[in-house]
């Protein structure tokens, strides 16, 4: 232990001084005592005594990185150019990285994350489980208690806080009683939520999450038992959630969480959700302490039959109900929460990862190269010190000591650079319209990913080109004078090669993403996008009901049809793209009801056709007069042709259960067909049924505008916020809705454009590299030529005809490898195969044009070299 | 006469044990003490004096010396009187086993 201590004290610069100084006293004292010359050398003595210290390694490194230092600040140009590569590489990876990091890789800060489990369902003709629940299975798998110690079930919301005249809208969370308690958590302040106040009629209670408090309450214990206004209603907090924690959705941070029971009285509208239809709560349960996973899993599939017959809907269909009885509980790790983002982003960002992988592979190229070039150029002086007596060994750790300290500097850039690019990344996460926070700050997962990336590139690029200049004996390096080698020539040029290679991949996928965006945004959706505007609506929250919320937006709908600009207005129940969707059974009357085969629904007001820019191809629209009996409906052509092939439907009737018991609806027109859940497919089979027969429970105006949408969206907030004293109103365009749901498309189109740029430009540094290189080394040569008489065309051609070879045999390799690697992705793209042809062309002739342009210099320098000049070079 | 590995830190601690001594003086003994058979070289004893006193067995203290001059006088600590006498014992070991194998001198060959 006092050896430790004593050694590492070694390391402070006074006691190793000290250290010196009495060891220089002693030797000196010593030499006076003996007989001159009796004791040696001396100098080697204290020098040998020093390594006693053990620390000899290290003074090594120290010399080695300075010297390192001062030879790359002697080459500048090939130092940034090193740096640089490294620096994109490690910042493109690092950027998708920390994304994938803080999505999927965080644990929640809760009691042993990673006994949590979420708890999933797995139909066997679906290819992804579902992972949400009603509130009666939840209940049901709480009551398990072989199994889970404690279950819980959640979801985000979004609620109106504050009085009339000053509400702001606050992320939230509807919890079960259990949430807390699985979690294991213990409250900042106050008490957190118990099974007590997940009962109907309990009193409402508020936990807010800490930095909630902070910002609200200044952090005040005296905030617990004050009322707050959520959409009006008051609740009561209660109590204080830990610091840091900031609930079991990722990226959908929870400042104000109330039990799932409070949703009457909150969100009079979202009453459904604790009947037993609706599957809306994500799971997370704590196994039983001991239980192994299997054990868990085999228990819980064998206990789902049970849970199924207590608490699935008994208005369902016996069929309908089996299905679902015979689906498979699951569950899958639930250290790291639920995150609907990482759902979404999951697929995307694997690619991109991937993307960003090829990006490095080049950097990690143009770095090889360089060092290899630059090995070479100093195999003179290493050869030197060979001849002198270096050991190889220590030589090629020197040469490693410079590609490592590279990869640092090219670490520390990258992890700047993806700070930087993530904040980027995370708005256009955003852009998808569901809450995005992240933290995405350097931690020590990534900080470990790019440092261990670094080495890595540091020790297998450095370590090659310092084996190969230091194996050939001395002597034979120092007679043979500067001259290149072939085997280092050519393993440039394959390093070259493949960045080609590696190019024409990145942009095949840059092609293959941007036009997929591309193809989305010009699809005709069947509606007219341009112009609308959309306003949602919860009369519910302001305490309207039924009749009366029906007769509340009469009146809205009429004051928005006389506000200036506004052409034509209309209700509905949801509007296009929007990602609600509403399905029912649906035939033709007479037939039987299908019973997996569901049809589209939609409830839409009068005007709704002109109002949307959907063409009646027969029959007429919606009008005031259709409520109440005498049920109407306006069929698509795809229903039209399904169910009433080769007859005019205007004035048959449809069967479906838009009611119970199901009802029959007259058909009075059929409308084109247009895009309602998704861009992405042909729109399928639809029923528009009239608004005012229908009870909703989302519900949108649709305004279409004639002049500045600015003008006319002010205009109808200025109209309708006075009958919203409980919740500030948006108006926003439809445009910007469907754009929302391109937000994965647009992130590959950006990510993969960006790293296609990217990847071209570090291959054609890579090829600029290796031509100007070539061409220092054969000066000689072509000065020999030019001295003969070679034509400054034939000289440049010569140089040209390299570039030429190398991009060809790039692109040969990289064209079969684009095609293998792009059908991988085939399911993202949009309007295009993964072979388009277009775009294998586009990519080919980018590379050929920037090859071109880093053949330029080199050959411009080789064509007019000095012929006497370049004959006394050495 | 070469050393085996180790036996110069053992020879350094055990004479030590008899009286603190400098760095030459330690030299100086050993040779005698051995009849001139040892003579270590100081570029090697010194070093091991360097790790013997980093390990916490000797330390060492500016004395007057016999010529009054001052030099650096190493002593034996308890940990290094415990150190001494487990190598003692190793060394006793391996003597004995060594002999047990050799025996007497043998006869000149044949």
């Amino acid at each position: 232990m006092t050896g430790l201590w004593r050694r590492l004290r070694y390391l402070l610069p006074w006691h190793r001084r000290a250290e010196e100084n009495e060891m220089r006293a002693e030797l000196e004292s010593l030499a006076c005592l003996a007989a001159p010359g009796e004791l040696g050398n001396l100098t080697r003595a204290a020098e040998e005594a020093r390594a006693a210290w053990g620390w000899t390694w290290l003074e090594q490194l120290w010399r080695d990185a300075q010297y390192a230092v001062r030879t790359l600040g002697q080459n500048r140009g090939f130092t940034a150019t090193a740096v640089l590569s490294l620096a994109l590489g490690i910042g493109a990876n690092t950027a998708i990285f920390s994304l994938i990091d803080a999505l999927m890789l965080h644990w929640l800060p809760v009691h042993n994350p990673q006994e949590l489990v979420l708890i999933q369902m797995r139909d066997p003709r679906e290819p992804e489980p579902a992972d949400s629940f009603s509130y009666a299975i939840v209940q049901a798998l709480d009551e398990e208690k072989s199994i889970f110690s404690s279950v819980c079930g959640f979801s985000g919301t979004t609620f109106d806080a504050g009085h009339p005249g000053s509400v702001s809208q606050v992320q939230g969370a509807w919890v079960t009683g259990g949430y807390y308690e699985t979690l294991g958590l213990t409250p900042a302040a106050g008490r957190l939520l118990q099974k007590g106040d997940d009962r109907p009629g309990a009193p409402l209670a508020a936990i807010l999450s800490y930095a909630y408090w902070q910002r609200q309450f200044a952090g005040n214990p005296a905030a617990i038992g004050q009322p707050v206004l959520l959409n009006g209603v008051p609740a009561t907090v209660v109590g204080v959630s830990p610091r840091g924690f900031k609930g079991a959705e990722v990226g959908d941070d929870a400042d104000i969480t109330l039990a799932v029971s409070g949703v009457p009285q909150v969100e009079p509208s979202g009453e459904p959700l604790l009947g037993r239809g609706n599957f809306w709560l994500r799971v997370l349960a704590r196994p039983r302490a001991g239980a192994s996973r299997a054990e868990t899993r085999a228990r819980l599939a064998a206990a789902w039959k049970q849970i199924a017959a207590r608490s699935l809907n008994p208005e369902w269909s016996a069929r309908q109900r089996e299905d679902l009885a015979n689906n498979v509980l699951d569950i899958v790790p639930g250290a790291a929460g639920h995150t609907f983002l990482g759902d979404r982003f999951r697929e995307p960002l694997m690619v991109l990862m991937a993307v960003a992988g090829l990006v490095m592979l080049i950097a990690c190229a143009n770095v090889a190269s360089l060092l290899l070039a630059r090995a070479t150029a100093r195999r003179r002086e290493i050869a030197v010190r060979l001849a002198i007596g270096a050991g190889r060994a220590r030589i090629v750790r020197q040469l490693l000591t410079e590609s490592t300290m590279i990869s640092t500097f090219g670490a520390a850039l990258g992890i700047w650079l993806a700070w930087i690019s993530s904040r980027f990344l995370l708005s256009t996460l955003a852009d998808g319209g569901v809450p995005a926070n992240l933290d995405l700050h350097p931690n020590w997962h990534i900080l470990a990913f790019a440092v261990g990336l670094a080495l890595a590139n540091g020790i297998v690029f450095g370590l090659a080109p310092a084996w190969h200049t230091t194996a050939v004996g001395g002597a034979a390096v120092l007679q043979e004078g500067a001259r290149t080698t072939r085997g280092h020539s050519r393993l440039l040029s394959s390093l070259v090669c493949g960045q080609v290679a590696l190019s024409l991949l990145l942009l095949v996928g840059a092609g293959l993403f941007v036009r997929t965006l591309q193809n989305l945004l010009n699809v005709n959706p069947g509606f007219r996008r341009e112009g609308v505007l959309v306003v949602r609506l919860d009369g519910a929250r302001e305490g309207y009901r039924d009749a009366r919320l029906r007769e509340f937006y009469e009146g809205l709908l009429s004051r928005v049809r006389r506000v200036p600009g506004a052409v034509s207005a209309s209700i509905v129940g949801y509007t296009p793209l929007s990602g609600w969707l509403w399905t029912e059974a649906a035939c033709a009357k007479g037939e039987p009801l299908p019973h997996d085969d569901n049809t589209i629904f939609v409830a839409a007001g009068p005007d709704y056709f002109r109002t949307m820019g959907i063409p009646l191809l027969a029959g007429r629209e919606f009008t005031a007069a259709d409520r109440g009996d005498g049920r109407v409906a306006i069929v698509t052509r795809a229903f039209a042709e399904r169910n009433f092939a080769g007859r005019n439907p205007v004035g048959e009737y449809v069967t479906a259960t838009v009611s119970k018991p199901p009802s029959d609806l007259r058909i009075v027109g059929v409308a084109a067909d247009s895009m309602i859940s998704t861009l992405r497919d042909t729109p399928g089979p639809a029923v528009y049924v009239s608004y005012f027969q229908k009870s909703s429970a989302t519900d949108s105006l649709v305004i279409r505008s004639a002049g500045s949408l600015t003008q006319t969206a002010s205009a109808i907030r200025d109209a309708l916020q006075p009958s919203f004293p409980n919740a500030p109103i948006t108006v926003r365009p439809l445009t910007a809705q469907v754009e929302e749901t391109l937000v994965e498309e647009r992130l590959m189109a950006k990510l993969s454009g960006g790293f296609g740029v990217l990847g071209l430009s570090l291959a054609c540094v890579g090829l600029y590299g290796l031509l100007a290189y070539s061409v220092a080394c054969r000066t000689k040569e072509i000065g020999i030529r030019i001295a003969l008489g070679a034509q400054r065309g034939a000289v440049r051609w010569l140089v040209a005809k390299r570039a030429m070879a190398l991009i060809a045999i790039g692109i040969a390799a990289g064209l079969p490898a684009a095609w293998l690697l792009s059908r991988q992705v085939q399911t993202m793209l949009f309007g295009l195969t993964s072979t388009d042809t277009g775009i294998l062309a586009g990519a080919i002739a980018a590379l050929a044009v920037a090859g071109l342009a880093a053949t330029y210099f080199p050959a411009r320098r080789a064509a007019h070299l000095d012929a006497m000049t370049a004959l006394r070079h050495e | 006469m070469d050393l085996l590995q180790g036996t110069l830190d053992m020879l350094v601690l055990k004479t030590l044990l008899m009286e603190p001594l400098h760095g030459y003086g330690i030299a100086k003994a050993i040779r005698m003490n051995s009849n001139d058979a040892l003579d270590i070289e100081f570029g090697s004893l010194y070093p091991a004096l360097k790790r013997l006193e980093l390990k916490g067995w000797i330390a060492a203290k500016w004395e007057m010396s016999d010529h009054h001059r001052r030099a650096r006088f190493y002593r034996l600590t308890p940990a290094g009187r415990k150190q001494l006498q487990v190598e003692h014992s190793k060394w006793a070991g391996f003597v004995s086993a060594v002999g047990q194998i050799m025996g007497p001198v043998p006869e000149g060959g044949k």
